[in-house]
């Protein structure tokens, strides 16, 4: 077992002040240590989110890396180097580098990605569109069962959550045993990517399963832990074999001596690289909703959408729901309210996983993200410590 | 005769200094309030930013809807469900989905022995 997964992603330094705010921020109470005391966190109840790295005052918690294994594979002629970045990702990335926040990165991200040596850039976008494809495909057979068609009993219950979150999955795992016939058997982006990679990719490109290395860059800390689970080895091998952070990335990049801002724009390659708007917004909060709802609604009412703009699912607020009217063509088109909610902030979500179980829920579909807005602020993202000092407090 | 009842009313003095302590606590409330609100302001900014970053680029793509990419219909046509588009197949549960809690050990058994579990399909 590697020590990802015995010791924990996220880790208290010595440099820690003991000023308690990571215990307030924290969603499952995993920080433990007194006013004056070096905290320290219990690997059994932390989900690895990382949110008290990103919070933290003092700069005093860190996460395990992987930057030296992706630097070696990359520096091995034998190792052929994949990697595939987040949506998440390409909005913060350009902080690094002096830029605001939002934006747009992508292009100059491939590009510095190239220049640090990847074989083949490719984008988790892709895997995002995959995960609506199986996931969404998933959720109208929960709904077929539901509402008696023949030929969907195997399906699972109703409400569907979304699985995209390894820190929202360890979360249930570890508090509601009961609720996992819920959450979507579909993989996330990330690990969809690796098990394509070293499969579909491998073969594609007549290149052997075993010499790709394949690389992540993640918002997110809990990725780290996702993809060193032991049953993600659908491919024959650990299907993602290194997560980076945005804030490694930045590093690297920054140590290689690349001259980011500069940098004229490139595209992902082909083959697993092109995505669509849908998979971008899967790093916002609301957004896997959204373009699940695009394709369901496409998919369920035999009718082309032509605003795909489900306004309601969007926002900061930590539950949101909506109904969405859809005509179902398989019933003679008989409108079906969809109900669907929106939690971020694992602290908001027992709620709502309380209501599920004493069978007073009313939704079909629910996205639970850990990080409150969505992986744009995951634990990997680069820190604004400006949020303590423009504003004068310390 | 002297009544020792108190007096009515307020002195010049005591509005002085009355309306001196709701000025200073008024001034003082506002800073502090306006500190606060300004860190709690920064904090959401960003996320705001970032997730308006997105939003903008989900807008500027040709194509918005998951199902219209077209290296999705190939991977399945190619790959996943052979000649056609199909989600869910035997090949798409094993590579792109997973199971949770209990059901792990299990799960890495199948994925170690893969013929084993094909056996057991068959029969």
């Amino acid at each position: 077992m590697n020590s990802i997964i015995s010791d924990g992603v996220i880790h208290v330094s010595d440099r820690c002040k003991a000023c308690d705010h990571c215990t307030s921020v924290c969603p499952t109470g995993a920080i433990h240590g007194h006013l004056g005391q070096k905290h320290t966190i219990k690997v059994a109840k932390c989900i690895n989110c990382g949110q008290c790295l990103i919070n933290c005052p003092f700069g005093a918690i860190e996460d395990q890396t992987m930057v030296t294994a992706v630097k070696s594979a990359l520096n091995d002629p034998q190792k052929f180097v994949v990697v595939q970045e987040a949506p998440a990702v390409r909005v913060a990335l350009g902080e690094e580098f002096g830029k605001e926040p939002g934006f747009n990165a992508k292009g100059k991200m491939y590009a510095a990605l190239r220049k640090l040596g990847f074989d083949k850039v490719y984008d988790t976008e892709f895997t995002a569109d995959l995960t609506i494809m199986e996931e969404g495909t998933e959720l109208i057979h929960r709904v077929f069962k539901a509402v008696g068609q023949e030929g969907f009993e195997e399906s699972g219950p109703l409400p569907q959550f979304t699985s995209c979150c390894p820190a929202w999955i360890k979360y249930a795992e570890d508090n509601y045993p009961k609720i996992l016939p819920n959450l979507s058997s579909a993989k996330s982006p990330q690990q969809m990517f690796g098990a394509v990679a070293k499969t579909y990719v491998a073969e594609k490109l007549g290149v052997k399963p075993a010499d790709i290395f394949s690389v992540s860059v993640m918002p997110c800390t809990a990725k780290k832990y996702e993809s060193s689970r032991p049953e993600m080895i659908a491919s024959g091998y650990p299907d993602v074999d290194a997560v980076i952070t945005t804030r490694e990335l930045a590093q690297m990049i920054k140590d290689a001596g690349i001259d980011f801002v500069n940098l004229p724009e490139e595209e992902a390659d082909k083959l697993v690289g092109t995505s669509t708007g849908a998979a971008t917004i899967f790093g916002v909060t609301g957004g896997v909703m959204e373009a699940a709802l695009r394709t369901a609604y496409e998919i369920l009412s035999g009718q082309s959408l032509t605003n795909v703009d489900f306004k309601p699912v969007r926002g900061l607020k930590p539950v949101r729901e909506a109904t969405v009217e859809i005509p179902i063509q398989a019933l003679g088109g008989k409108v079906l309210p969809v109900k669907v909610a929106i939690v971020t902030g694992t602290k908001h979500v027992a709620p709502v996983i309380e209501d599920i179980l004493a069978g007073r829920s009313k939704y079909h579909f629910i996205e639970v993200m850990n990080c409150p807005g969505g992986c744009i602020n995951g634990g990997g993202q680069p820190i604004r410590r400006d949020i303590y000092t423009e504003g004068g407090l310390l | 005769m002297t009544t020792f009842a108190e007096k009515e009313g307020m002195t010049r003095r005591q509005f002085f200094k009355g309306t001196g302590i709701l000025f200073v606590s008024a001034v003082f409330m506002g800073v502090f309030s306006k500190i606060g609100f300004d860190a709690y302001a920064a904090s959401d900014e960003y996320i705001a930013k970032r997730a308006a970053g997105l939003y903008s680029l989900d807008e500027s793509m040709t194509l918005r809807k998951s199902h219209l990419n077209p290296e999705i219909a190939q991977i399945y046509k190619d790959f996943l469900s052979p000649g056609e588009v199909k989600p869910l197949t035997a090949k798409s549960e094993r590579l792109l989905h997973t199971r949770y809690g209990n059901e792990i050990p299990a799960l890495i058994e199948e994925l170690k022995n893969p013929n084993a579990t094909a056996e057991n399909e068959a029969a």
